[in-house]
């Protein structure tokens, strides 16, 4: 899978040319299919971050809503409480998250958790932030908090009117930082090593690589940037709550655009969101608008779900590597 | 083609705005404008669309010229956890349109799935505004109604909440959010008074109570609400029990406690399934009480209620919002739902119906379907004859909220639920001290 | 300390059960936990407050029992299967609706419906795990979780479709009926009892006795465990590892029938229903080790206590935060479980 990387400048150069195509999006897409943009960059985003630990780390992450959650829950309190700037709370988010991320991930390391023990250790802390923020008085408990609303677009408050396109431009670049992030990251020595410690842990430390040190660093990297899009959730959202910060759900859907775009491939995450959050439009506009020959199903509540769940299901048998992932391989061969 | 002319109209009307835009917002704007031109020739009916024609404000860019098509933008959990609720109120909605639909206003619905999540609902409900919607009714669930809220202040279309508790959601900073139904504050205090009241008239005082409640927002906030109107009726809160709504499977230990400490009645405030729980619990350890009473309990009063639990559910109160049971207009719509949808229609589904009424009530008297427009007519309508136990007629306050949001207190006896309080509501005496195991 | 989760693709069943002597001493420190608290709390040292101690320790035991029925069949599933099955809570609803559908609408009694309930969800989990799981196989771990978190959100919707989101119950006639000088509900010591309750949680022993017999004496059983322990060692015995992952599979979904069966006449069903055991059963799998059967067995009445006791103990604080930490603390200080050792 490590060959999957090639020249950073040319993965970088992609990235500009990709991000330049889709800077121009909100000037010819309109409306809710804008949202839907939007909402595909966040679900690209976190893929991202999930994918540095989960993928390329090979530490299997069930519980990555806890770094959402933080940077989400950081940005929201100083914005609501003391109306300090989302752009700082997004950078104590990203710092809290990697601290959080660096602790657990070395006591893990620390105790030889792996595999299935490692993944539901990684569920329980998240799900112990759900219940200790629910509980917390000054974070307006299991009611969540809300972001008040402007009378002026503002970019230090990062807040704009509902048809600017610039939720958009902003949600694209801190999405295209994420990325170049890590394709410099994994191009470079210290993402060698990482990759190298989750091929063969053993043989990366006998020849000196610090093994913890390697996967305590991708975990708090992964960590930091889930947390930047939970921040730019908030401010696109205007609302969080515990159990959407921190709650199952939340874990499962950073994981999905990752797994189901391929896992440990630069591109695979990306892939992933631009196909799973269409899909979901796509299913309910079926049940809502039903082609002539499906009016049976117009209005069945659930429908949409198992239509959805069941591509998923092919999806993952059909094409185990991810769709990226499954055809850059055969692309390769 | 006559499609075709309409999208003329549309495209006219975008280029016209577009031209006459002076900041950078406006191109978009006009091109939804478009947008939703095009979504009216879809109109149920050749009669609407002709008036449609005659006059394309329904597009909501201008004023007063009256209001023809309304859309309204319909936002429940169709789906998950609370999905049964969710369809009867969407259901509800459609009914209200048909019904309220006249020559000269036609109403559609065009519903949205929440999946109960906030950020579902606040994407359907851009949606559902960018496609054209009016104004939005929903959503049954705080969490993603404060989201909705925050999408109608922004958007500028009025929302009209039917069912959601949470008193942060109305705001007098946010002119586009209406409110039917009592909030957690009207619910906590309301009954806690229900409750001093049921005593007192029953010449043996409720001095003492323990609550037992959810531990989520809404169980939380109903209990703040309570504990604060507690001292100034008399009554003592022994202790609080939380519990989670959603995992509680057995609540024995808990109403031991109950039992130790003994009060005058029991208060519980939660949702269907733990309200069963508890109250079969009740009829197993029968702790030494006069009243089970619920507080804006989710089973109490709801009829399958006692037919899940005929031995467990006699007597027991519940001080919620509900429909009016002994209003005609009331009982016509329900029979009408339950014989088109086969279930009894819930309160909730009956509030849905009412706000759909309330933003057909401002359109024509706006005479426009503008949002703003709406908007600015809801603050000062008035709609008389509310479906619910209301005094009054629905107006808002400032906030939002309507001024007569009143719940009524109600009894299960002989296996149905009955209105025993106020008296102008009552149906029947209420019966206390009472509790299933006697 | 011992590799927990390494990363051989070896199994790690575990069919009998050694509960070690401490934790004996663990239980017995809950219990001096719940005395303790008899004495500091408000209610002091009153005949009310043993109550309540001793209500809470029946009501933990009860639930639990229960709740180590459900981790059963998923720690089963895993010991042979190695996959984390988040389907299992859905499995777990469909079986209630089944025996719902046998009980209002066939008019079957309840607890006959064991005979009928478990051999059917037996078919539909070897079905799908023929049709879905087994493709799956020697996939990366989360492949396999989100193929079996999409096949709960396929359950569970498929039976919104069917069945909406009515609450459904089942009570029982008798539940009240007094057999001989015993009376229901069972008062002991001033502890309330609901017969359903002691029906489940003895049920549930009756289950896993079954299983373990099963699974210790049978051909079947052996082969399963052969292939748990060791899967090419397995088949280079001649055991057909694909049919006893099959066989697994159904076997597993069979056990969380069962304990859906056994729940039905004390919860309200939804759709929704059964995927509360989700996360708890995963707590309880780790906490008697995974794979390991009894151990899924003890935990889940160690987490039943823990649960009660410490909501006796933190009133303000969530029942399930005790029931993480004790989850967090396990897995740091003894991964292989609490009652490892000897798999391997």
């Amino acid at each position: 899978m490590s060959t999957v990387l090639r020249d950073a400048r040319g993965q970088l150069l992609v990235l500009a040319g990709l991000a330049a195509l889709l800077a121009t999006v909100p000037f010819w897409l309109e409306g809710s299919a804008r949202t839907v943009m939007i909402r595909i960059i966040i679900s690209a985003g976190v893929g991202v971050g999930w994918n540095v630990m989960g993928g390329f780390a090979g530490q299997f992450s069930f519980g990555h809503a806890a770094y959402f959650g933080i940077g989400a829950y950081s940005s929201a309190y100083l914005l609501v409480d003391h109306g300090i700037s989302p752009w700082i709370g997004m950078a104590v988010g990203a710092v809290l998250a990697a601290a959080f991320g660096a602790l657990t991930g070395w006591l893990s390391f620390r105790y030889r958790l792996r595999g299935a023990y490692f993944a539901l250790a990684t569920f329980a802390f998240a799900e112990m932030l759900r219940l200790v923020v629910q509980g917390q008085e000054w974070l307006n408990g299991t009611q969540g908090l809300q972001v008040p609303v402007l009378a002026e677009s503002s970019w230090w408050m990062l807040q704009f009117s509902t048809t600017s396109p610039n939720y958009f431009l902003v949600g694209l670049g801190l999405l295209v930082v994420l990325q170049a992030i890590t394709i410099l990251l994994f191009h470079g020595r210290r993402g060698m090593f990482i990759v190298a410690v989750r091929e063969d842990e053993e043989g990366a430390e006998a020849s000196g690589v610090d093994a913890t040190a390697h996967k305590v660093m991708a975990v708090a990297v992964s960590g930091a940037m889930t947390a930047v899009m939970g921040t730019f959730f908030v401010q696109v959202f205007f609302f969080i709550d515990p159990a959407l910060a921190f709650g199952p759900a939340e874990s499962v859907a950073i994981l999905l655009p990752a797994v189901v775009g391929g896992t440990g491939t630069l591109w695979g995450p990306i892939v992933g969101a631009a196909i799973l959050i269409p899909l979901g439009e796509w299913t309910s506009k079926i049940v809502r608008d039903p082609p002539p020959f499906l009016d049976f199903v117009a209005g069945r509540s659930g429908i949409d779900l198992m239509v959805f769940a069941t591509l998923l299901i092919l999806i993952l048998l059909f094409l185990p590597k991810g769709v990226y992932g499954s055809l850059a391989e055969r692309f390769r061969r | 083609m006559r499609r075709t002319r309409y999208l003329a109209v549309g495209l006219a009307l975008t280029i016209a705005l577009a031209g006459c835009g002076g900041d950078e917002a406006d191109p978009e704007e006009a091109t939804e404008d478009g947008a939703a031109t095009e979504t009216s020739t879809e109109a149920p009916t050749e009669e609407a669309t002709e008036t449609a024609a005659a006059s394309p404000t329904e597009a909501g860019t201008a004023s007063g010229e009256g209001c023809a098509e309304l859309v309204i933008g319909s936002v429940h959990p169709l789906t998950g956890g609370l999905a049964l609720d969710g369809t009867q109120m969407d259901a509800a909605t459609q009914m209200a349109a048909d019904d309220l639909s006249t020559d000269g206003l036609s109403i559609t619905i065009a519903s949205a799935d929440s999946q109960g999540e906030p950020e579902i609902g606040q994407t359907e409900a851009q949606r559902l505004i960018q496609e054209g919607a009016n104004a939005l009714v929903g959503t049954y669930q705080s969490a993603v109604t404060t989201n909705l809220a925050t999408v109608a202040q922004r958007e500028q279309v009025p929302l009209v909440i039917d069912v959601a508790v949470d008193d942060a959601i109305t705001s007098e900073d946010n002119d586009y959010v209406f409110r039917i139904q009592p909030n957690a504050t009207a619910m906590g205090t309301f009954g806690a008074q229900y409750l001093q009241a049921l005593g007192e008239n029953a010449g043996e005082p409720i001095e003492t109570v323990v609550y037992m409640h959810d531990e989520t927002s809404f169980g939380t906030s109903v209990l703040a609400a309570f504990e604060a109107e507690a001292g100034n009726v008399g009554i003592e809160i022994l202790e609080t029990i939380a519990y989670n709504p959603f995992e509680v499977q057995d609540v024995t230990t808990e109403m031991q406690r109950v039992a130790a400490a003994a009060p005058d009645a029991l208060v519980v405030t939660g949702y269907y399934n733990d309200g069963v729980l508890v109250a079969e619990t009740a009829a197993s350890v029968q702790p030494d009480v006069n009243a089970i009473v619920g507080v804006a309990q989710g089973a109490y009063d709801l009829p399958q209620f006692p037919q899940d639990t005929p031995d467990a559910s006699n007597g027991i109160f519940d001080s919620n919002y509900h429909f009016d049971a002994t209003k005609e207009r009331v009982q016509d719509i329900r029979s009408r739902f339950e014989e088109e949808n086969g279930d009894a229609m819930r309160t909730a589904a009956v509030l849905a119906y009412q706000a759909v009424e309330v933003i057909a009530t401002a359109a024509r008297s706006a005479a426009s379907c503008d949002g703003a427009d709406i908007a600015a007519a809801i603050q000062e309508v008035e709609v008389p004859e509310p479906l619910l136990t209301f005094p009054g007629p629905i107006t808002f306050d400032d906030s939002g909220e309507n001024e007569n949001a009143q719940p009524v207190l109600m009894q299960v006896q002989e296996g149905e639920v009955l209105q025993v309080y106020p008296e102008e509501f009552a149906e029947a005496e209420p019966q206390f001290p009472a509790v299933p195991w006697q | 300390m011992s590799d927990a989760g390494a990363s051989s693709r070896t199994g790690r069943l575990q069919t009998r059960l050694h509960v070690p002597r401490w934790v004996w001493g663990v239980v017995l420190a809950l219990v001096v936990l719940l005395w303790r608290w008899t004495e500091v709390s408000d209610l002091a040292v009153t005949p009310a407050g043993r109550t309540i101690a001793l209500q809470a320790l029946t009501t933990g035991l009860l639930i639990g029992g229960v709740y180590g029925l459900v981790a059963m069949g998923l720690s089963l599933i895993f010991g042979v299967l190695e996959i984390i099955n988040f389907a299992h809570g859905a499995f777990l609803t469909l079986a209630m609706y089944l025996t719902w559908v046998l009980a209002d609408g066939v008019g079957i009694d309840p607890y006959l419906t064991l005979l009928i309930t478990p051999l059917l969800m037996f078919l539909v989990g070897a079905a799908v795990q023929k049709v879905v799981i087994n493709p799956a196989m020697g996939q990366p771990l989360e492949n396999q979780l989100l193929l079996t978190f999409a096949l709960s959100i396929l359950i569970e919707n498929a039976l919104l479709l069917a069945f909406s989101a009515n609450p459904r119950s089942v009570r029982l006639d008798y539940a009240n009926a007094s057999i001989g000088p015993v009376e229901f509900p069972l008062r002991i010591g001033g502890a309330i009892i609901e017969l359903p309750r002691i029906v489940a949680f003895v049920g549930g022993l009756a289950v896993a006795w079954a299983l373990f017999s099963f699974l210790n004496r049978s051909r079947v059983g052996t082969a399963i465990r052969a292939a748990g322990l060791n899967r090419t060692g397995a088949s280079l015995v001649g055991v057909n590892v694909d049919r006893i992952q099959v066989l697994t599979f159904g076997l597993g979904t069979a056990v969380a029938a069962a304990a859906g069966v056994l729940v039905l006449p004390f919860l309200t069903l939804e759709p929704t229903t059964g995927t509360q055991f989700n996360i708890l059963s995963f707590v309880i799998v780790v906490l008697g080790g995974l794979g390991n059967i009894g151990g899924a067995l003890v935990g889940g009445i160690l987490i039943g206590l823990t649960q009660e006791i410490g909501g006796l103990l933190f009133p303000g604080q969530s029942k399930l935060l005790p029931v993480f930490i004790i989850f967090i603390a396990t897995l740091f200080l003894k991964p292989e479980g609490l009652f490892g050792g000897g798999a391997e």
